[in-house]
């Protein structure tokens, strides 16, 4: 009776919380757009909290708000929520051309809350790939034997993301496990014009349509305490083969990549802590498309002060898994702020990241400002 | 406390911040192709249909020379002989002496001012003659080029020489000069010795020319109840050929008639009174004819003419160009049978109006041009009418009857008639020309 009486009040606390969040961010579902996502699925999102993404991604694994990780949702005390958003300024260099770009995204959201003192449940969304861009090509073309410039628009608006129903539960002392189902799902909003130089004798094309994406997975991760200060992650994910229809027509299908990563953390006293992971995923194994590449990366992060109101910092390096030629890079570093506030209820983070992206023929600076606001009711 | 408001400000600051920044998105750039650009690219395509007009004829009789808004009057020897002409409406030649009194007294002409207008005519003709001549008041729409042709050769009323009157000094209108009525009645006049009067309108394109006429020119014939008929010709070293205002323009012609009559003293205390007065009378039927006649309707398609032809032409749209493409320029092409013989001012605008329901000869059409093209005389060249917004139209729309009429503008109001190809030539038939986008394959990487 009183384990009933716990889930429903459960239920009816997170229906709240999740209402007012979605409520409150119910725009664009989206991580950080990226020029070399354009020729492939999209730009993979981070799985990541502003606290895990401050710390360079280093405390994703131990963060219970970040959902790459479905064993740390068992540190998880009472019933919490958490929403990400950020704010990117993109600056691009294509063999010479530049373009500033700017956006906004909600990239994860996480509820959390203990069916029982081991179990805990949790629920969420998060980007899997962003497919949020827009190209502008010029050309000139032959066109009943007189030389026409032309002006092509090609955009897409929209993401595919990754909503997960997730289990932790602490087996033990040193031990936690977690799994979760994933179901990937999504839209684009996509658009092609062609705008004649003639607009007298030319009318501008335009194409729309919408974009509609869908696939499973599955995940699971433990972590396992060493010592009261070390602790280990390790996680796994697999999909199934994503679907992308058009008015209830399947046009294509495309492998998704296997996941699997390990990280470690460690408490240095009170008042810091050190993490750090690697991740492989082989995006290679998307055989529709030709430059794809499998991608490995990495991060080591800092956490310092306080649990109310710490200092982060953190380093990342990695790989992206679409472009010509070369496999593209990433490096990046992060920092920022935690603030706990309403006893402890609520925490405010703040991070600031920039990440620099090479590819064959083009190069990307990001400036990321990050905001993420947790609540525990 | 200080902490915990500074807090807060940093939180207020932090979240008004965000929200402004979250209504900025610039997600597009400039691509660089084809590394970093979609899989897919917008692609063009450029196809000359040759056989997708089908079923195409030409009807005549939509609009008769007399219900033109314009009649020519031309003289080009090999090529047209046309003469206009008009009747004029009845008028009182009897006029009550007072009020209440049913006696009546005959008015008494004393001149008469006529004012027709020229709406087109060539520019570089020279020594260009209109002369006027009596015409049966029975002429009609029955009459022909050979049945007006005695009254055709009788006397001249009237005749001036347009282009030597163009070349007196003009008289300006001062008080007009600068005004806006100066832009839409002119202001400039040119006369002679012979009391024609002729007035610039429409910056020069225009002319109103004015007859001062006598007893003789334009008698007052009680028997044909004050009705009188005028013919026109034209005469000039070349480009002979005008086209004057008719009842159904807005420059219709006109008589002006000035005359008085007695009011006889009937009380015998004073002399008897004469009273001055006008009336004016517009044309009861107007009209034109011209040798050689509108030849009759073949197996090309004819547009023009008089009484006018319009050709209908029915269109065999594919089925992909309904569902999969994006017509971005569709152009009929259509070959002439001969150049259009005449005058280079008798050239002429054809259009396209959309078909709303193909009932053959009498199919209601969408008032609006779907396209337009200039017939230039002496010109074989191809005739190209664009008509991408017709297409366009069709392709989304698959209920719309797709076909087309093809007219001349305006009609009947000229000898002049083009005659295309048709279907039945299969090397010079109508064809479409249409550029076309192909669907863009959206949901690949």
């Amino acid at each position: 009776m009183t384990v009933i009486r716990r889930l429903g009040g459960w239920a009816l606390r997170a229906g709240v919380i999740a209402a007012v969040l979605l409520t409150a961010q119910a725009t664009r579902l989206s991580a950080q757009d990226s020029q070399f996502g354009i020729r492939g699925l999209g730009t993979p999102g981070k799985l990541e909290s502003v606290r895990a993404r401050s710390t360079g991604g280093a405390f994703a694994p131990f963060d219970a708000f970040s959902p790459l990780s479905d064993a740390a949702l068992a540190d998880v005390r009472r019933l919490s929520a958490s929403v990400t958003s950020g704010i990117t300024w993109r600056s691009v260099d294509a063999s010479g051309t530049q373009s500033s770009l700017q956006g906004t995204r909600f990239p994860a959201m996480v509820i959390a809350g203990p069916v029982t003192r081991r179990i805990v449940v949790a629920g969420g969304f998060a980007t899997y790939l962003d497919r949020s861009f827009g190209v502008i090509i010029q050309d000139t073309v032959n066109l009943r034997g007189v030389p026409q410039p032309v002006t092509d628009e090609i955009t897409s608006d929209g993401a595919i993301s990754d909503l997960r129903l997730a289990v932790g539960a602490r087996l033990g002392s040193r031990l936690a496990l977690g799994v979760g189902l994933h179901r990937i799902t999504g839209s684009t909003r996509v658009t092609a014009r062609r705008s004649f130089a003639d607009t007298a004798n030319y009318r501008t094309s335009t194409a729309k349509d919408e974009v509609a994406y869908g696939a499973t997975g599955g995940s699971a991760s433990l972590l396992f305490d060493v010592t009261s200060d070390l602790r280990l992650a390790g996680w796994f994910r697999s999909d199934s083969r994503l679907r992308a229809d058009v008015g209830g027509h399947t046009v294509s299908e495309n492998d998704l990549p296997l996941t699997y990563g390990a990280g470690v953390q460690w408490r240095a006293g009170a008042q810091a802590s050190l993490a750090g992971n690697v991740l492989w995923r082989n995006w290679g194994a998307v055989q529709s498309i030709a430059n794809a590449h499998d991608t490995f990366s990495w991060s080591f992060g800092a956490e310092i002060g306080s649990p109310a109101s710490p200092f982060r910092f953190g380093l990342r390096g990695g790989q992206l898994p679409f472009g010509v030629g070369k496999t593209p890079t990433e490096v990046g570093y992060s920092g920022g702020l935690g603030r706990q506030f309403a006893g402890g209820r609520g925490r405010l983070d703040m991070g600031l990241e920039r990440l620099q992206r090479r590819g064959t023929g083009l190069t990307e600076g990001v400036w990321t400002f990050m905001l993420g606001l947790t609540v525990r009711p | 406390m200080t902490r915990r408001l500074g807090f807060l400000v940093l939180l207020v600051a932090a979240v008004g911040g965000g929200a402004i920044w979250a209504c900025v998105e610039q997600v597009t750039a400039p691509g660089s192709c084809p590394n970093y650009c979609p899989t897919d690219s917008i692609t063009i395509r450029d196809t000359i249909f040759t056989a997708i007009i089908q079923r195409d004829t030409s009807f005549r009789g939509y609009v008769p020379g007399y219900g033109a808004e314009a009649m020519t009057a031309a003289d080009v020897p090999g090529i047209v002989d046309s003469r206009a002409f008009l009747v004029l409406s009845k008028a009182p030649t009897r006029v009550q002496v007072k009020g209440g009194d049913t006696t009546t007294t005959p008015i008494i002409s004393d001149s008469a001012r006529f004012r027709l207008s020229i709406m087109r005519r060539d520019t570089l003709a020279t020594n260009l003659r209109l002369r006027l001549y009596h015409v049966p008041i029975t002429s009609d729409s029955t009459s022909t080029f050979a049945s007006l042709d005695a009254a055709f050769n009788g006397p001249v009323v009237d005749s001036v020489n347009l282009s030597a009157l163009l070349a007196t000094p003009p008289s300006i209108d001062t008080v007009r000069a600068d005004s806006l009525e100066r832009r839409f009645y002119g202001d400039t006049t040119y006369r002679d010795g012979a009391g024609h009067i002729l007035a610039l309108r429409d910056s020069g394109r225009i002319l109103d020319v004015y007859f001062h006429f006598d007893t003789l020119q334009a008698p007052v014939v009680e028997a044909d109840s004050g009705q009188i008929g005028f013919g026109f010709r034209v005469a000039a070293d070349s480009l002979a050929s005008i086209a004057i205002g008719t009842a159904q323009s807005t420059r219709t012609a006109f008589l002006q008639r000035f005359f008085h009559h007695t009011i006889p003293d009937t009380v015998s205390t004073q002399p008897d009174s004469i009273v001055a007065a006008n009336q004016t009378q517009t044309p009861a039927f107007d009209g034109f004819v011209f040798t050689p006649p509108t030849p009759a309707l073949d197996s090309n398609l004819a547009v023009g003419g008089v009484p006018s032809a319009r050709a209908l032409l029915r269109v065999a749209m594919p089925a992909f160009l309904h569902d999969s493409v994006d017509v971005v320029r569709a152009t009929l092409v259509l070959v002439p049978v001969s150049a259009v013989q005449g005058v280079a001012s008798d050239s002429f605008k054809i259009v396209v109006q959309h078909v709303i329901a193909d009932l053959g000869a009498k199919s209601p059409v969408d008032q609006t041009d779907a396209g337009t093209a200039v017939i230039h005389i002496g010109s074989p060249d191809t005739v190209n009418l664009e008509i991408t917004n017709l297409v366009r139209a069709w392709s989304l729309d698959t209920t719309q009857t797709t076909a087309f009429v093809i007219g001349q503008v305006p009609e009947a109001a000229s000898y002049t008639e083009i005659r295309f190809y048709s279907s039945r030539a299969p090397a010079f038939r109508p064809g479409l020309h249409v550029t076309y986008v192909k669907r863009f394959r959206f949901g690949a990487p």
